[in-house]
């Protein structure tokens, strides 16, 4: 067994332990969210996936660029390979979401702008392999097919990137596309701006208390189309300065937390948040989720090095038949 | 088998799950990985060093007679 194959077997080998970690860490290390439970786990398989599938997409459409400047089967093999791969993560991506839908906002599919132009990807990805499929020619298909991941690449950063951040309101976590929230929040004042919008919510300070660590804001809420006023506590975590328990707004799938408290001055900074947001800010969400992306990332290496090989042995077999075979 | 689903228990359930899936891919993706690994050997071990040569017939004429030779490969010659 050469060196090399020995470092590429060692390599295997740490990745599987390597994911089987974070297997474990997803369950037994990751803490469970307020509001969302045991759901906030997925995000360990859900972000890492969607990340890996713009990697590997882009890694398609290089090996597309090699091949149409230097014709070679090997960069064609790398190219479908990797785009197999991305369609692979993308799925898994949208399926870990809708779970992750199904459990917090109710039902698996909401149309939500990224659910949309995710889905809109993993056609234009099914495109390009129903196009390799129904190309006899084989330097047309290889030629056609990677003029088209050409294509297909440049959507996708406009698609997972751009398109959800152009919509109005998405339910991912992500403060500047909630219809109604701020980046920064607002400031209400026991002594002062008491009251304050976010978008057609009015929130009113209604009191501030030192429970312990965490200060618990009493907030009345009125919102379009609520009978009564709602009174909501949200609190916030002294020690580490971070929010602690977020209510659900009535009749909502969005949160109200406190971002900021001035107990001094009997401040706090509110804001509206969708679930899931602030899930990283607990450090070992975050170092689990960065181990993740690490371990989807080696996975993908592997799955596309491995495709791309299967693939240019099939290519061999297939010349070798033709060249051995002998006329009747 | 109602309490692998019981709250307390649930968590470990599922991760027992997850871990068993895992491992079955990396098994599978192993052994794929062996097999190409040991084709792709073999195929170098037995390609030619130059390509295979067309099957070839000769038709010769010695004094007035038809004589056929018949050579399938160059390598049979």
């Amino acid at each position: 067994m050469s060196d090399r194959l020995r470092l590429d077997q060692a390599a295997k080998i740490l990745l599987g332990v390597w994911m089987a970690g974070i297997v474990v860490a997803m369950f037994l290390v990751v803490p469970q969210y307020v509001g969302l439970g045991d759901a906030g786990r997925i995000i360990i398989l859900h972000v890492p996936t969607a990340w890996i599938t713009t990697v590997a997409f882009a890694v398609s459409a290089v090996y597309s660029i090699r091949y149409l400047w230097k014709r070679r089967a090997s960069d064609d093999a790398g190219a479908v390979a990797a785009a197999e791969a991305g369609f692979l993560f993308c799925a898994l991506a949208t399926v870990s979401g809708m779970w992750f839908a199904n459990i917090v906002w109710g039902t698996p599919w909401n149309w939500d702008p990224r659910e949309t132009t995710i889905l809109i990807l993993l056609l234009i990805y099914a495109a390009y392999f129903a196009l390799r499929s129904a190309l006899d020619d084989v330097e047309r298909r290889r030629r056609l097919s990677a003029v088209y991941n050409l294509f297909a690449a440049v959507t996708m950063p406009f698609l997972l990137f751009v398109a959800p951040r152009m919509a109005e309101s998405t339910l991912h976590p992500n403060c500047a596309f909630i219809q109604g929230s701020h980046c920064d929040g607002i400031w209400l004042e026991l002594n002062g701006a008491r009251v304050g919008q976010l978008g057609d919510v009015v929130l009113a300070l209604q009191g501030i208390e030192q429970r312990g660590d965490l200060a618990v804001a009493q907030v009345e809420v009125r919102m379009p189309g609520l009978r009564e006023v709602a009174l909501l506590t949200p609190s916030f975590e002294l020690s580490s300065g971070k929010p602690a328990d977020r209510p659900e707004f009535p009749g909502q799938q969005f949160l109200l937390a406190v971002e900021g408290v001035d107990l001094t001055n009997g401040r706090v900074l509110l804001n509206m948040e969708a679930p899931g947001t602030g899930l990283l800010s607990n450090s070992r969400t975050f170092w689990t989720f960065m181990a993740a992306n690490i371990g989807f990332l080696g996975l993908f290496i592997w799955l596309y090095r491995l495709r791309a090989d299967v693939l240019l042995l099939q290519d061999r077999l297939a010349r070798r038949e033709v060249a051995y075979e002998l006329p009747a | 088998m109602n309490f692998l689903l019981e709250p307390a228990i649930a968590i470990y359930t599922a991760l027992a799950v997850a871990l068993t899936v895992w491992i079955g891919i990396f098994i599978f993706l192993w052994r794929i990985d062996s097999a190409t690994r040991e084709l792709r050997r073999r195929l170098d071990e037995e390609a030619p060093a130059e390509p295979p040569a067309a099957p070839r017939a000769t038709l010769e004429t010695r004094n007035g007679h038809t004589r056929e030779t018949v050579s399938v490969t160059d390598s049979q010659k």
